[in-house]
């Protein structure tokens, strides 16, 4: 029983994550119809971004977190203006995709060359801090990790609700000539989106670096249960990623405890194809 | 009469120039004897060959699959297991290893077709991924450490040699080979038809293409191919692990179809044909002090290409004012009514005759 919960509880710390970086992709992909490739790297970037300010500068990493976000914003508007955005004219997928792969591997390799394929890790003095809850033992940074995510799928939430920026986001998702008729600057917003997509992949990134290791390929496996959460949660839906991730966090935990660890991740893409098949299958159904 | 003089002679010039090009990779191994550099034309052989298997798909039918790595891997595995435990000839075992990829693709991967978009492209890379879990978890597969071909005395019906230059020309003929099978799909039916699925399924639909029959049509073909690779590919290396299977070899055989062109027959190959080498070169330089500055030099050309020639080198060389003077002053091609009336006078000849 106490394995049960204690690999429920981990589920959910892990589902998180998945969460932050489905948020990000949901983002892109609700408002620009295109997936990035490139959203586990942004997640390595964090992390790198989050190494070097704590080696180097001696910040903590999670009083670098708002610097770590506001850096990577500033990365996706830049990456958005120079390269996706022109390339959005086109309207070849085929393109865009292979653009955002592009970019990942630019990422990843030029990780290796800068950093070298070794493992690095951040140990601050609370990362082997261990809370009791019940019989179940959590470690104290998944634990604020998780608090952050929450703050954060809330802030977005509201954001996305209430603010103008956010309704105008949400108006370019639905219908960008709809939107831009309206005299919403649809390229402005574009930038927004993924300057934003960007930021949340670079948060969780931030988050990763005390109990996850560091290296040019660490963001491989999330970049692709991002894109799984964007499927189930829902395009556009906030609460939906949030869920779908821990959803997904807890599936991998489950899997791995009654099945076997090594075939938690083929359960996971499995799965995923199932329900990616079955929904397609509902909306010709509905259709 | 004047009409067919121009055709002929154009069809006469082109001929000597493919020729010539043919003619100086076939001495090419005759000249070269460093095996480094006939690896690196092995490489760009199968790469290309892969390139084009994923072009009738991405390119031809518009439906993006990251996942190509996978059927060569399945291909590769049906190969070395085959004649390992069984002792099968390895050119029968290569016919049933396309069998076998062929049906993978069609069966197991068919209610996936009615996926659009990037939801096929997503479907894709999680197929691959799972097959790679799955052979890793599998003791039948020799796990992680993969599976060999056994070593012995060179014979062609065993398709072993010591030496890399049987393959270069093996290579070749398969490179060649799946070019022109290509180059035939994109005239007839099918290649109209997947084309035309590219520019707009509902349209095509409408018009009476069945979108599901061409696009199973167009992922066996491709998935065969992949897995005929897979045997030249096991045949060379001797050898196959599921790191054969990972998606950035998916990716690494797209490359060359978008940098080349994807939306040209030949884009594969002028892509495969620059990157490659390029790729290798800069590898055996500077792997040692900067890893991994082959893959941002990939990277980079693909991003720059992308971003300001969106149709690849060959849409790039089309458009160009070099292919206008190649066509005018060396292949001496004629203005296209004359190959129109060319062919009307062709059409009409055919129907006297019956």
């Amino acid at each position: 029983m106490d394995v049960l919960l204690q690999a429920i509880v981990n589920g959910i710390l892990l589902g998180g994550f998945y969460a932050l970086m489905g948020m990000g992709q949901n983002i892109i992909f609700g408002v620009m119809k295109i997936v990035n490739f490139c959203h586990g790297e942004m997640l390595m970037v964090g992390m790198y971004l989050t190494y070097m300010l704590y080696t180097y500068a001696g910040i903590d990493p999670y009083l670098a977190l708002p610097l770590v976000a506001i850096i990577m914003f500033l990365l996706g508007a830049v990456i958005q203006h120079t390269l996706i955005t022109p390339s959005l004219k086109t309207k070849s997928f085929t393109n865009l995709l292979f653009l955002t792969v592009g970019l990942g591997l630019l990422l990843s390799n030029g990780a290796l060359v800068l950093f070298g394929s070794d493992y690095k890790s951040i140990r601050t003095s609370y990362s082997q801090t261990n809370i009791m809850l019940g019989p179940v033992s959590v470690a104290l940074p998944k634990l604020i990790s998780f608090l952050v995510l929450i703050v954060v799928t809330i802030a977005l939430f509201t954001f996305l609700k209430y603010s103008t920026t956010g309704k105008q986001i949400r108006a370019v998702s639905q219908n960008p000539v709809g939107a831009e008729v309206c005299g919403i600057n649809v390229r402005r917003i574009y930038l927004l989106t993924y300057g934003l997509g960007v930021a949340l992949a670079g948060i969780a990134g931030c988050l990763l670096t005390q109990f996850y290791s560091i290296y040019p390929t660490a963001g491989a496996s999330f970049g692709f249960r991002a894109l799984i959460v964007v499927v189930v949660g829902g395009l556009g839906s906030i609460p939906g990623a949030f869920f779908a991730g821990i959803l997904l966090g807890l599936l991998e935990q489950m899997s791995a405890l009654f099945i076997s660890p090594s075939y938690s991740d083929m359960i996971v893409f499995i799965t995923f194809i199932v329900i990616l098949v079955v929904r397609q299958l509902l909306i010709m159904r509905r259709k | 009469m004047d009409v067919k003089k121009a055709v002929s002679g154009y069809r006469r010039n082109l001929t000597i120039v493919v020729g010539a090009l043919l003619a100086v990779f076939l001495v090419l191994p005759l000249i070269v004897k460093t095996p480094y550099i006939i690896n690196i034309f092995i490489l760009v052989f199968y790469i290309s060959t892969m390139s084009m298997a994923w072009n009738i798909l991405g390119g031809m039918t518009g439906q993006n699959s990251l996942g190509l790595a996978a059927y060569m891997g399945i291909g590769a595995y049906t190969v070395c297991l085959i004649v390992t435990k069984l002792n099968w000839n390895p050119w029968v075992v290569s016919i049933l290893a396309m069998l076998v990829t062929g049906l993978i693709a069609g069966v197991i991967f068919f209610p996936c077709f009615i996926l659009k978009g990037p939801y096929f492209t997503l479907v894709s890379i999680a197929f691959a991924e799972s097959m790679r879990q799955f052979i890793i978890n599998s003791e039948f597969f020799g796990r992680a450490s993969g599976v060999g071909l056994p070593f012995g005395e060179d014979s062609f019906l065993q398709f072993r040699f010591a030496s890399k230059v049987p393959y270069y020309y093996a290579g070749l003929i398969m490179m060649v080979a799946v070019y022109a099978i290509m180059k035939r799909i994109d005239n007839t039916k099918i290649g109209f038809a997947l084309k035309t699925i590219r520019e707009d399924e509902d349209a095509a639909a409408a018009i009476g293409i069945n979108p599901t029959k061409y696009k199973v049509i167009a992922v066996v073909i491709s998935a065969v191919i992949a897995g005929f690779v897979g045997f030249f590919y096991a045949s060379y290396i001797r050898y196959v692990d599921p790191d054969l299977m990972v998606q950035a070899k998916s990716t690494e055989f797209v490359l060359p179809a978008v940098v080349g062109g994807a939306a040209y027959v030949e884009g594969p190959l002028v892509g495969g044909l620059i990157m490659i080498p390029l790729s290798e070169f800069l590898r055996a330089n500077f792997a040692r002090v900067l890893p991994g500055i082959n893959m941002i030099m990939y990277a980079v050309v693909l991003l720059v290409v992308i971003r300001f020639r969106p149709s690849g080198i060959l849409g790039w060389y089309m458009d160009s004012n070099f292919k206008k003077f190649i066509d005018e002053k060396i292949l001496k091609k004629p203005s296209l009514d004359v190959l129109e009336e060319y062919q009307m006078m062709n059409y009409e000849s055919r129907k006297g005759g019956k």
